[in-house]
């Protein structure tokens, strides 16, 4: 029996046997890769930092620079163990052409530089610490990857010519998230390019212990050295290194957590239904005495045996594609030092999943301690008690055709087996309308007023030059007399010092001008609108511990001067760490201006850029939906890529599940089946019936989908886009395509796996089910 | 007055399963069913009884012979013709009362009929509460069936097999899973209801079941091997009826 048991159970379910031994096998091979991947990346990047000597403390500057200063306080303080400052060339992409190609494109900070003396050092390929020769250029690791660049390429400067020589990796700069690139040159063609571009400096420290990093920073403030550029710091590279595939390994992991949860299910209901086929057998071999255990062993060596085969083929698969996925981490980092720890986590991964599968299927098999024999031996069926929804009578019915009510009244009275299946739909649909949403959000134009930036039609920075002032003052009036602008606003950000409670000070960065042109969004309060006003991003007034109406003293010009809070933004550039005030200062430190303007005709936009960037070439001119692609483009299309992924998958997994539901349902009914047919109800009433079924809880479970979607999905699309500075927004939803296409979609996929799961009423005799 | 003829059976034969698990059920039976006839089928466990009354009514494909029923040949209808005509004229009664678990006793009874005339839900649960009241479970009608003991389920199940008045009642074993007590109101039950004019054809192994019958089949291997006619009971000598259907189980040796 035990054999007849297993056979009927593989031959039965042949098909889904073989897709529960799949979900296996990718479980196992996206939890052993992220293992993987993991123990290699965080190894890759010490090696980098290591080998590279990454600076611990990072100060970007333009400008005029104190160097003697600098010198003095890197001896005066006893925390720095080396201190450095390098010069790095910045040049426009257009005046760099690597085989006739510019890089007019490149949304990066592209620059020339030379090899650092004491760390921060550039790698070649194997690690080793680059001497650059006379007319030879090494190039950023990333254009080698897109292809923008290779070994013996030649590269254009100023009119003067490089060899590529070959790759660089940038211990802090490598990432793409870090804006700026270095290109290695000899100190003698450095020299020749100097006048091509603007030299910034990159003023480095190493400290003797990386613990006393806080302490040091809150030195280098109350220094007040120069520091009108970005402050980096080595966590802070450390995790723009890790980031970019970490979110790989955490997207595979989240991935491999939904695969396994579809391999619980799929192995749910085929065990359901296998119990309930056998229902009768299984009370036979209880009442000769054969012991729970002993059933047990059956299904669980058949699954164990699934789950092995599973496990192996996705632990082999891990190492076909290990290589595809660590290519990125080693091209970027090089290779780890633990190597055998990785394949050590892999198989660790490989076997939670192994542990995990039979752990289950063992907790769904306790279900036969609750099959009684007697009950087992006399109906073949559970005989379990219906629940609720007395008062939805038949005899009271006369809305609803007799087969759409049995259909809704079976459901009603057999909610916790219906659970499952609205559990799957309810998160399937929020999965679908949340990314769909998200992206709809983030791509909408209003959307940009929440990230802190003025809804207009142009945008003009001006930064890392001199005389910021005077800059912004020439285009502005060259704007006041153009009858093109109807109007425009420049907003100018001074760093103040901010005192704090403790008494200690903070900078902080303020736009200064009028901020009613062109507001952004206010996630509490409004607008600075009189002198005594402050308004703060979402993060400083987190970090500052402010909310509205609370005060705030700020150092201007020298003097403290209490200010209120008048409201709170998001904003995702700078960090998100600014304020906005209209108060004017005598001082001319201006650390960059920004002037929006609209158009009286906002299609002359691109010649409006043009025109603006030839007459003022300081100025960085964007239309803003040209500022916003650049800035969130690659984000808002990886959103969107996620929203269709998503919507492939849930549909997939409604079917899976879908059907997988139906067919234990029909083996569970078959007694219910075979009386409506005798009765004289037709093969087609009953697909009705299980129609129903599905629909009512297709309805319920989008109707929820779709609520949870709207509020605790904007929660959780708040919380990720208040990772990168924005707060309090609501989805910009799409009404078509959340409420029409989505549900036309899903209840698409759930109707066809019902009647293709159904499929088997039509088999089902009444001769040998109705006889109990 | 001579009956009409209602079902025919013509050289049914019937198996189960194909190559060395082969087995014939049923090996060529022809039978005769007239209207308002009272007819049970007895016969040992194995021997077709149930196979038969399943190909009679249209459950069963059978695989050689002929059935029709009012004339019309069961092996041309389509499934849901068969499921149609199940539901119109003919009504059910099986050991098991299979009554719906999620429906209470009412809404069961009316279930086949509401099917199709969900419209007239007033008549038809007016028709249902006479019939419950008949058979005597009228207080049970809003109960669930975990509420009602076998032989109430039994004529619950009864209730719903008349609600189309059909013009047969098949019955498998009825009686087979309630108490004496419980057995003989069922057959009364059906005994007035064959008096009203529906024919009966039930099929059972128990000699005093089948007494109260007109028409005796007894099936041995798949075959009708022999058959008796009693007088219609009149509720006095039951034994004398019993003693001669066990006579002839012995002459023919089942």
């Amino acid at each position: 029996m035990y054999y007849r048991i297993i056979r009927n159970d593989i031959l039965k379910s042949k098909g889904i046997t073989l897709t529960t031994m799949i979900f296996v096998a990718a479980a196992a091979m996206l939890v052993s890769l992220s293992a993987i991947l993991v123990v290699n990346l965080s190894g890759a990047i010490d090696t980098l930092m290591k080998q590279a000597g990454t600076p611990h403390f990072m100060q970007m500057h333009s400008g005029e620079l104190d160097k003697p200063r600098f010198t003095a306080f890197a001896e005066q303080n006893s925390k720095v163990d080396e201190f450095q400052v390098l010069d790095f060339l910045n040049v426009e992409g257009t005046r760099i052409v690597i085989d006739g190609q510019s890089l007019a494109d490149s949304v990066q900070d592209n620059g020339f530089s030379t090899q650092s003396g004491k760390f921060d050092y550039l790698l070649d390929l194997d690690g080793n610490v680059i001497t650059a020769a006379d007319g030879e250029v090494y190039v950023p690791v990333t254009y080698m990857k897109d292809g923008s660049a290779k070994v013996g390429s030649t590269l254009a400067v100023a009119g003067k010519t490089l060899t590529v020589a070959g790759f660089l990796r940038d211990s802090q700069m490598n990432s793409l998230l870090a804006s700026s690139k270095r290109f290695l040159v000899s100190k003698h063609d450095y020299a020749e390019i100097k006048d091509s571009g603007s030299t910034e400096y990159l003023i480095e420290f190493r400290l003797k212990d990386l613990s006393t990093l806080g302490a040091f920073e809150s030195d280098y403030t109350a220094a007040g050295l120069e520091a009108n550029g970005p402050t980096l710091t080595y966590p802070l590279f450390k995790m723009l290194n890790a980031i970019s595939d970490g979110l790989m390994i955490a997207v595979i992991l989240l991935a491999s957590v939904l695969v396994v949860i579809i391999a619980f299910m799929c192995i749910r209901f085929t065990l359901l239904a296998t119990i309930e086929s056998d229902y009768r057998e299984i009370g036979v071999m209880k009442a000769i005495g054969l012991r729970v255990s002993d059933l047990k062993k059956i299904y669980l060596a058949k699954y164990a045996g699934v789950a092995a085969l599973g496990s192996i083929l996705g632990f082999a698969l891990s190492f076909v594609f290990r290589g595809l996925l660590l290519e990125n981490i080693r091209l970027y980092m090089g290779e780890s030092e633990n190597s055998a720890l990785a394949l050590g986590c892999g198989v660790i991964g490989v076997l939670l999943v192994f542990l995990a599968v039979t752990a289950y299927v063992n907790r769904v098999l306790t279900r036969f301690r609750k099959i009684p024999p007697a009950e087992a031996i006399r109906f073949g069926t559970s005989q379990e008690q219906p629940a609720g929804s007395k008062r939805f009578n038949l005899s009271g019915n006369r809305l609803l055709n007799t087969n759409v009510f049995l259909g809704i009244k079976d459901v009603l009275s057999r909610k916790s087996l219906y659970g499952t299946m609205l559990a799957v739909l309810v998160i399937s649909a929020f999965i679908m309308i949340v990314p769909q949403n998200l992206y709809n959000t983030i791509a909408s134009k209003s959307f940009i007023t929440y990230m802190g930036i003025g809804d207009s039609d142009l945008r003009l920075d001006i930064q890392q030059t001199g005389n910021i002032a005077g800059k912004a003052a020439d285009i502005a009036q060259a704007m006041e007399q153009d009858a093109a602008i109807s109007r425009y606003a420049v907003l100018t950000t001074q760093a103040l010092k901010v005192k704090l409670e403790d008494g200690s000070e903070e900078r902080l960065k303020v736009e200064l001008g009028d901020h009613s042109i062109f507001p952004v969004a206010y996630s509490q309060g409004n607008r600075p609108a009189a002198e005594h006003e402050i308004a703060l991003s979402a993060v400083n007034a987190d970090e500052l511990g402010k909310k509205t109406g609370d005060s705030l003293t700020l150092m201007i010009d020298g003097e403290a001067r209490e200010l209120t809070v008048s409201g709170i933004y998001s904003d995702v550039t700078n960090g998100g760490k600014t304020a906005k005030a209209v108060f004017t200062t005598r001082s001319a430190e201006v650390m960059w201006s920004v002037i929006y303007a609209e158009l009286a005709d906002p299609s002359l936009t691109g010649s409006k850029v043009t025109e603006y960037a030839d007459r003022f070439n300081y100025a960085k001119v964007s239309g803003i939906d040209e500022y916003v692609t650049q800035t969130f483009g690659s984000t808002i299309s990886s959103v969107g890529k996620a929203s269709r992924v998503a919507i492939t998958v849930m549909l997939f997994i409604n079917v899976l599940i879908t059907l997988l539901f139906m067919r234990m349902l029909v083996a569970k009914d078959r007694h219910s089946i075979a009386v409506m047919k005798s009765l004289g109800f037709t093969n087609s009433d009953l697909t009705v019936q299980y129609f129903s079924r599905s629909v009512f809880v297709l309805l319920i479970g989008m109707v929820l989908g779709t609520l949870l979607a709207n509020t605790l999905g904007q929660v959780l699309a708040g919380v990720l886009i208040s990772s990168f500075g924005a707060s309090s927004f609501k989805f910009v939803i799409n009404p078509l395509s959340a409420y029409v296409l989505c549900p036309l979609m899903m209840a698409g996929s759930v109707l066809i796996a019902t009647i293709i799961g159904t499929a088997g009423t039509g088999r089902i005799q009444i001769s040998g089910n109705i006889k109990e | 007055m001579e009956m009409k003829k209602m079902i025919t059976g013509i050289n049914i034969t019937k198996h189960y399963g194909s190559g060395d698990d082969k087995r014939n059920v049923l090996g060529g039976v022809s039978i005769e069913i007239k209207e308002g006839e009272f007819v049970s089928v007895m016969g040992p466990s194995g021997s077709g009884k149930s196979t038969l009354m399943f190909a009679l009514s249209g459950m069963e494909r059978i695989d050689g012979g002929r059935v029709t029923f009012d004339g019309r040949d069961l092996g041309t209808l389509a499934e849901n013709e068969l499921a149609d005509l199940r539901r119109t004229g003919m009504g059910f009664v099986f050991q098991q009362p299979t009554l719906m678990k999620n429906l209470n006793i009412l809404d069961n009874i009316i279930l086949p009929s509401m099917r199709d005339n969900r419209r007239n839900a007033a008549g038809i649960t007016e028709k249902a509460r006479q019939l419950m009241q008949k058979v005597g479970i009228a207080e049970l009608a809003q109960r669930d069936i975990t509420q009602a003991s076998g032989g109430q389920l039994q004529r619950a199940g009864i209730c719903r097999a008349l609600m189309s008045s059909p013009g047969i009642i098949f019955a498998d074993e009825p009686t087979g899973a309630l108490n004496q007590a419980a057995a003989q109101g069922i057959m009364n039950l059906l005994s007035e209801i064959n008096a009203e004019g529906t024919a009966v054809m039930l099929v059972t192994h128990d000699a005093t079941i089948a007494a109260r019958t007109e028409r005796i089949m007894f099936m041995c291997d798949g075959r009708i091997v022999s058959e008796m006619r009693l007088p219609k009971y009149s509720g006095k000598d039951i034994e004398g009826r019993v003693e001669k259907i066990t006579a002839k189980m012995r002459e023919i040796g089942i």
